[in-house]
């Protein structure tokens, strides 16, 4: 009897031709009974009986019990203020409202850094969503569950969510939900517990992604937990999937092409019926507008026309095309029943006719191919040999861009970007190669292959890279103009190959989050003389900022930017270094120097640094009253202002800083308790009339 | 500028240790059927493994003014946790000097129970050295938007399951006592600069650095020991120290030796928090703080006003 109920499992189990199991709990149950039932009664066992249980599965509702990886945080990594581990467990705040630090906050909010000299443009635009993603975090769960429900307790700001990304069994990520331009528009004050509705699913997963988008915040949004309800799954059930997953990962080959052709849901590996292949199959292609391109009119109009054409006209122009051509035929047949002339030549007249896209010269279509996004382009090499051939024209992958594509991105697809990409400039592989799909082989191999005229390399948060992938970056990527490792922070840290001190012509070096041997980056300061963005947020306790700000007095006073949030070792020495920068217009000092006073560093810096636009003095509790006096005296270009947390604030100096600084567009005013105590409206009053977008966040304290 | 390199040591110690607020990745956890969870949430352990009953009963030192808040009396504050491992317990202790500068004295005293708490549960946690929560604790001041000022002792206790013994750390003037079988066999140092002027962990306001009495958690005194199933232990601020003799305490704590029902307890910490508040408004009584005066050559009588906190527990094994 026995026997036979497992045997009906088995079948039962076995009918599942996708990886992700069709979950079908009433059909099961009814099998087992229906097993159970054609044996005898008699010999119904405990096991059988314990089987039955098990695969019922119940309701579980858990909190996050570990968090894998996350984009950026607020807080530095080995404390528990304002970081990523606070989503760990039960909501701690919720449903209080307010800027708690034991929730986890991300880095950035709203479009400031974006207005911010040191901003960035994208690599290859066009493969960007409408609804871009600016932050992640990837959680675990403890039990592996069929998802029912996802829900984010948001306790300050809310609104930020943009997807919700699942990992199933079989090593896809599956998108849950997807927010529509409506869902950013909440604009509500009050803490929320967010739980949007989800795609029908049968997939079962414990490991989730949220990803953020902060364009519309007003401040930093803050997340206290991360709830995943749904139904469990026996462990029998579990093992068996496992077992095919990697039986199936074996034997499949999954090409690139194929990935990205496809659907972008389940059947990525390219299953399924042909039939079902053709009708997802949509040649849409995503063309959007470059930002910088507004910039110069004639192309913006050019590139608008070009949209406003190919999204609403272009299948009428072939109707009319069509249509015009019909009626040219029958005329022609008209006229040949008149001059009796061979159907063949007919046909042939009649062929010459017909205008089709193909007819187009070469470079007209590669132009047009130009504006679709990475997903089209494979697309349109599937519709026949021509379109195979301009759409692997190398011109089309000078910019390669894979972030949006994170979740699909792998060797395979690296292999086959390196056949086609022989003029590779712009390379941005942020984000990718998450759990192992891409293995730092391929990217050596790939960098090795095209990697010597690249200028552009963005690496963040890019798991799959070790010590010899840097140091094929230093010794293939000579002609870098930027680099971008991101949270690449690992243990021992990444960057301490002298290899990347061969690079010598960066302007642009981002360490955000990133630990590195102090050494290297003095080499690497002494080597480009011409660097003109550095970011060093989060570098760590070891690094002693003081050397980093004489070293870049020294040699690289060409710099605009430096980012130096929360640095330990900056001292009032480092500061009058960092004047002998002329050129800076961006300085993020935020959580430096702690409590050590600035001395005569800052009016220095003001002194010589005329055209600085951004200034970050988050938590500097040393900035004294005369310091806040020199701001408005000498911040005359300053645009972004963030005095949080400083304790010597009065209005007066905010009044001051208003009027003499008239470009000023964001003034952060949080903490400051000395202000907070007396009206609130004053501080509102002054944003209307000055025009300043004032921050004033505090936690609320119930009395 | 001292606190500054001193905590920078600190983290750096922790980071060559590896230690990370995010536990290790591991790709191959997704693939796991079943996870073990390090450092779960859920406090109550097997009834057969060592963990305390533990009370809390105080005053603050003028009722008018502060009204009742959970966690703290007055300036004092005090915390209790529990994870799989370990039990822990801790006062602190704010120093009123601050009110004249404009800064509330509980302030910085609660934030650090409160961190003690939280850090308590995180997977860095170790259970054998007390140091460690109290520097944590003081370094999450510096993380926190809201600027904190102010100095506090301190005192934390750990009950190490594992191996039934307790760690303890104890920077000022606040302490413990362990009692068995009606002796005193453990007993806290009051840590003093000069007299009434404590051993404090302080977060100065700024360009103030060098006129404050700074102490870094690395000069706690710490112990650690052995304990038996009925031992009691007690943790208080100043305030019962000051004011209740040992050899009064003692009778008191006597009585509870074994106790597991937690409201006898109870009643026991209530009984002892009283005597000190009694006796701390008794102007004629000579306390232990009017005798170690009078050894420093002042002339004092009756007992002190001050904040009173206790923690009682006793050992179940």
């Amino acid at each position: 009897m026995s026997m036979l109920a497992y045997a009906e499992s088995a079948t039962s189990s076995s009918s599942d031709t996708e990886p992700d199991a069709q979950v079908d709990f009433t059909t099961m149950l009814v099998q087992r009974q229906r097993g159970c039932e054609s044996g005898s009664k008699l010999h119904t066992t405990d096991a059988d009986q314990e089987q039955q249980e098990q695969d019922q599965g119940y309701y579980l509702e858990q909190y996050v019990l570990g968090v894998l990886d996350f984009s950026s945080q607020y807080g530095i990594d080995y404390s528990i203020s304002y970081t990523a581990s606070n989503v760990i467990g039960r909501p701690t705040k919720f449903p209080a409202y307010g800027d708690y630090p034991e929730t986890f906050t991300m880095r950035t909010y709203g479009d400031w850094w974006q207005r911010a000299p040191s901003a960035t443009r994208d690599i290859q635009p066009q493969n960007m969503p409408p609804i871009d993603t600016h932050d992640y975090i990837v959680v675990y769960f403890e039990e592996f569950v069929v998802p029912t429900e996802v829900a984010i307790f948001e306790t300050f700001n809310p609104g930020a969510v943009v997807r919700i990304w699942a990992y199933s069994m079989t090593k896809h990520w599956h998108c849950l939900w997807e927010a529509t331009a409506k869902d950013l528009n909440y604009l509500c004050h009050d803490s929320r517990r967010f739980a949007p509705p989800l795609k029908k699913t049968s997939i079962i997963t414990k490991t989730l992604r949220i990803e953020f988008n902060h364009s519309n915040l007003n401040y930093y949004t803050e997340i206290d937990a991360i709830m995943l309800c749904g139904r469990t799954v026996s462990h029998r059930r579990i093992q068996n999937l496992l077992g095919k997953a990697r039986a199936h990962s074996q034997t499949q080959i999954s090409l690139a092409a194929s990935a990205l052709g496809s659907s972008s849901t389940a059947l990525a590996v390219g299953h399924g019926p042909i039939s079902c292949k053709l009708r997802s199959l949509k040649f849409q292609p995503i063309c959007r507008s470059d930002n910088n391109a507004d910039a110069d009119p004639v192309t913006g109009a050019c590139k608008k026309f070009i949209n406003d054409f190919i999204n609403n006209d272009l299948s009428q122009f072939l109707l009319d095309n069509r249509l015009a051509n019909e009626m040219v035929e029958q005329q022609q047949q008209q006229q040949l029943q008149e001059m009796q002339l061979t159907p063949a030549n007919v046909h042939a007249q009649a062929a010459a006719r017909r205008i089709c896209l193909t007819d187009l010269p070469f470079e007209i279509l590669l132009k047009i191919l130009s504006y679709l996004d990475l997903q089209s382009l494979f697309r349109v090499g599937q519709v026949s040999r021509i379109f195979y051939d301009i759409s692997t024209h190398p011109l089309l992958y000078v910019e390669i861009n894979l972030k949006p594509y994170w979740q699909l991105a792998n060797s395979e697809l690296l292999c086959t970007l390196a056949r086609r990409a022989t003029i590779l400039r712009k390379l941005d592989l942020s984000w990718c190669g998450g759990f192992g799909d891409v293995s730092p082989t391929e990217f050596k191999k790939f960098l090795t292959q095209r990697g010597d005229n690249l200028t552009h390399l963005r690496l963040n948060s890019c798991k799959f890279l070790n010590a010899s992938c840097i140091e094929t970056v230093g010794i293939v990527c000579d002609n870098l103009n930027e680099l971008s490792l991101r949270n690449c922070a690992t243990d021992p840290p990444l960057l301490n190959f002298s290899c990347l001190v061969n690079l010598k012509n960066l302007e642009r070096l981002d360490l955000f989050q990133t630990a590195f041997e102090t050494e290297l980056l003095l080499s690497m300061l002494e080597g480009n003389r011409k660097l003109k963005h550095l970011n060093l947020a989060f570098c760590g306790v070891s690094v002693n900022m003081d050397n980093v700000a004489a070293h870049l007095a020294n040699y690289n006073t060409q710099l605009v930017s430096l980012d130096m949030w929360k640095a330990h070792f900056l001292t009032a020495r480092g500061l009058q270094s960092l004047s002998h920068c002329h050129q800076l217009e961006e300085l993020d000092l935020g959580w430096c120097l702690r409590e050590a006073s600035l001395g005569d560093g800052l009016y220095q810096l003001l002194v010589n640094c005329p055209k600085l636009r951004k200034l970050f003095l988050s938590a500097v509790r040393g900035t004294t009253e005369h310091d806040l006096r020199h701001i408005a005296q000498l911040g005359k270009n300053l645009e972004q202002l963030d005095l949080m947390g400083i304790l010597n604030i009065t209005h007066e100096r905010v009044y001051d800083i208003l009027i003499h600084c008239p470009k000023l567009q964001l003034l952060d005013l949080s903490f400051c308790e000395n202000i907070m105590d007396r009206d609130f409206d004053i501080l509102a009053d002054w944003s209307r009339l000055f025009k300043v977008n004032i921050k004033s966040s505090r936690i609320y304290d119930p009395r | 500028m001292h606190s500054l390199n001193w905590t920078s040591r600190v983290i750096s110690r922790a980071l060559r240790s590896s230690f990370s607020t995010l536990l290790e990745t591991a790709t191959n956890r997704t693939g796991n059927g079943s996870v073990k969870s390090s450092s779960s949430r859920s406090p109550t352990p097997t009834p057969q493994r060592p963990h305390f009953v533990s009370v809390v009963c105080g005053f603050a030192k003028d009722n008018l003014r502060h009204k009742y808040k959970p966690g703290k009396y007055g300036e004092d504050s005090w915390f209790k946790a529990s994870t799989e491992q370990a039990d822990v317990m801790g006062v602190a202790d704010g120093v009123g000097g601050w009110r004249s500068y404009g800064i509330d004295p509980g302030e910085f005293s609660s934030f650090l129970m409160r961190t003690c708490e939280r850090l308590v549960h995180c997977s860095h946690f170790n259970p054998q050295r007390p140091v460690n929560l109290l520097a944590y604790s003081y370094c999450e001041l510096m993380e926190q938007k809201k600027p904190i000022l102010g100095s506090s002792t301190a005192c934390v206790l750990i009950l190490n399951r594992e191996t039934s013994t307790v760690h303890t750390a104890n920077i000022g003037d606040s302490g413990f006592i362990v009692v068995r079988q009606g002796e005193v066999v453990h007993k806290s140092e009051e840590q003093q600069h000069y007299f009434n002027t404590p051993f404090q962990l302080s977060l100065p306001p700024p360009g103030h650095g060098p006129n404050v009495l700074s102490d870094s958690p690395e000069s706690a005194d710490t112990m650690s020991f052995p304990v038996e199933d009925g031992d009691v232990i007690l943790i208080a601020t100043d305030g019962v120290f000051d004011n209740v003799p040992e050899a009064l305490m003692l009778q008191v704590l006597r009585e509870v030796e074994g106790e597991r029902d937690p409201v006898k307890l109870q009643m026991t910490a209530n009984t002892l928090a009283l005597m000190a508040r009694t006796l701390s408004l008794n102007s004629e009584f000579l306390s232990p703080f009017a005798l170690s005066a009078r050894r420093n050559n002042i002339q004092a009588r009756g007992g002190k006003p001050d904040d009173i906190t206790v923690v009682l527990a006793t050992v179940a094994i």
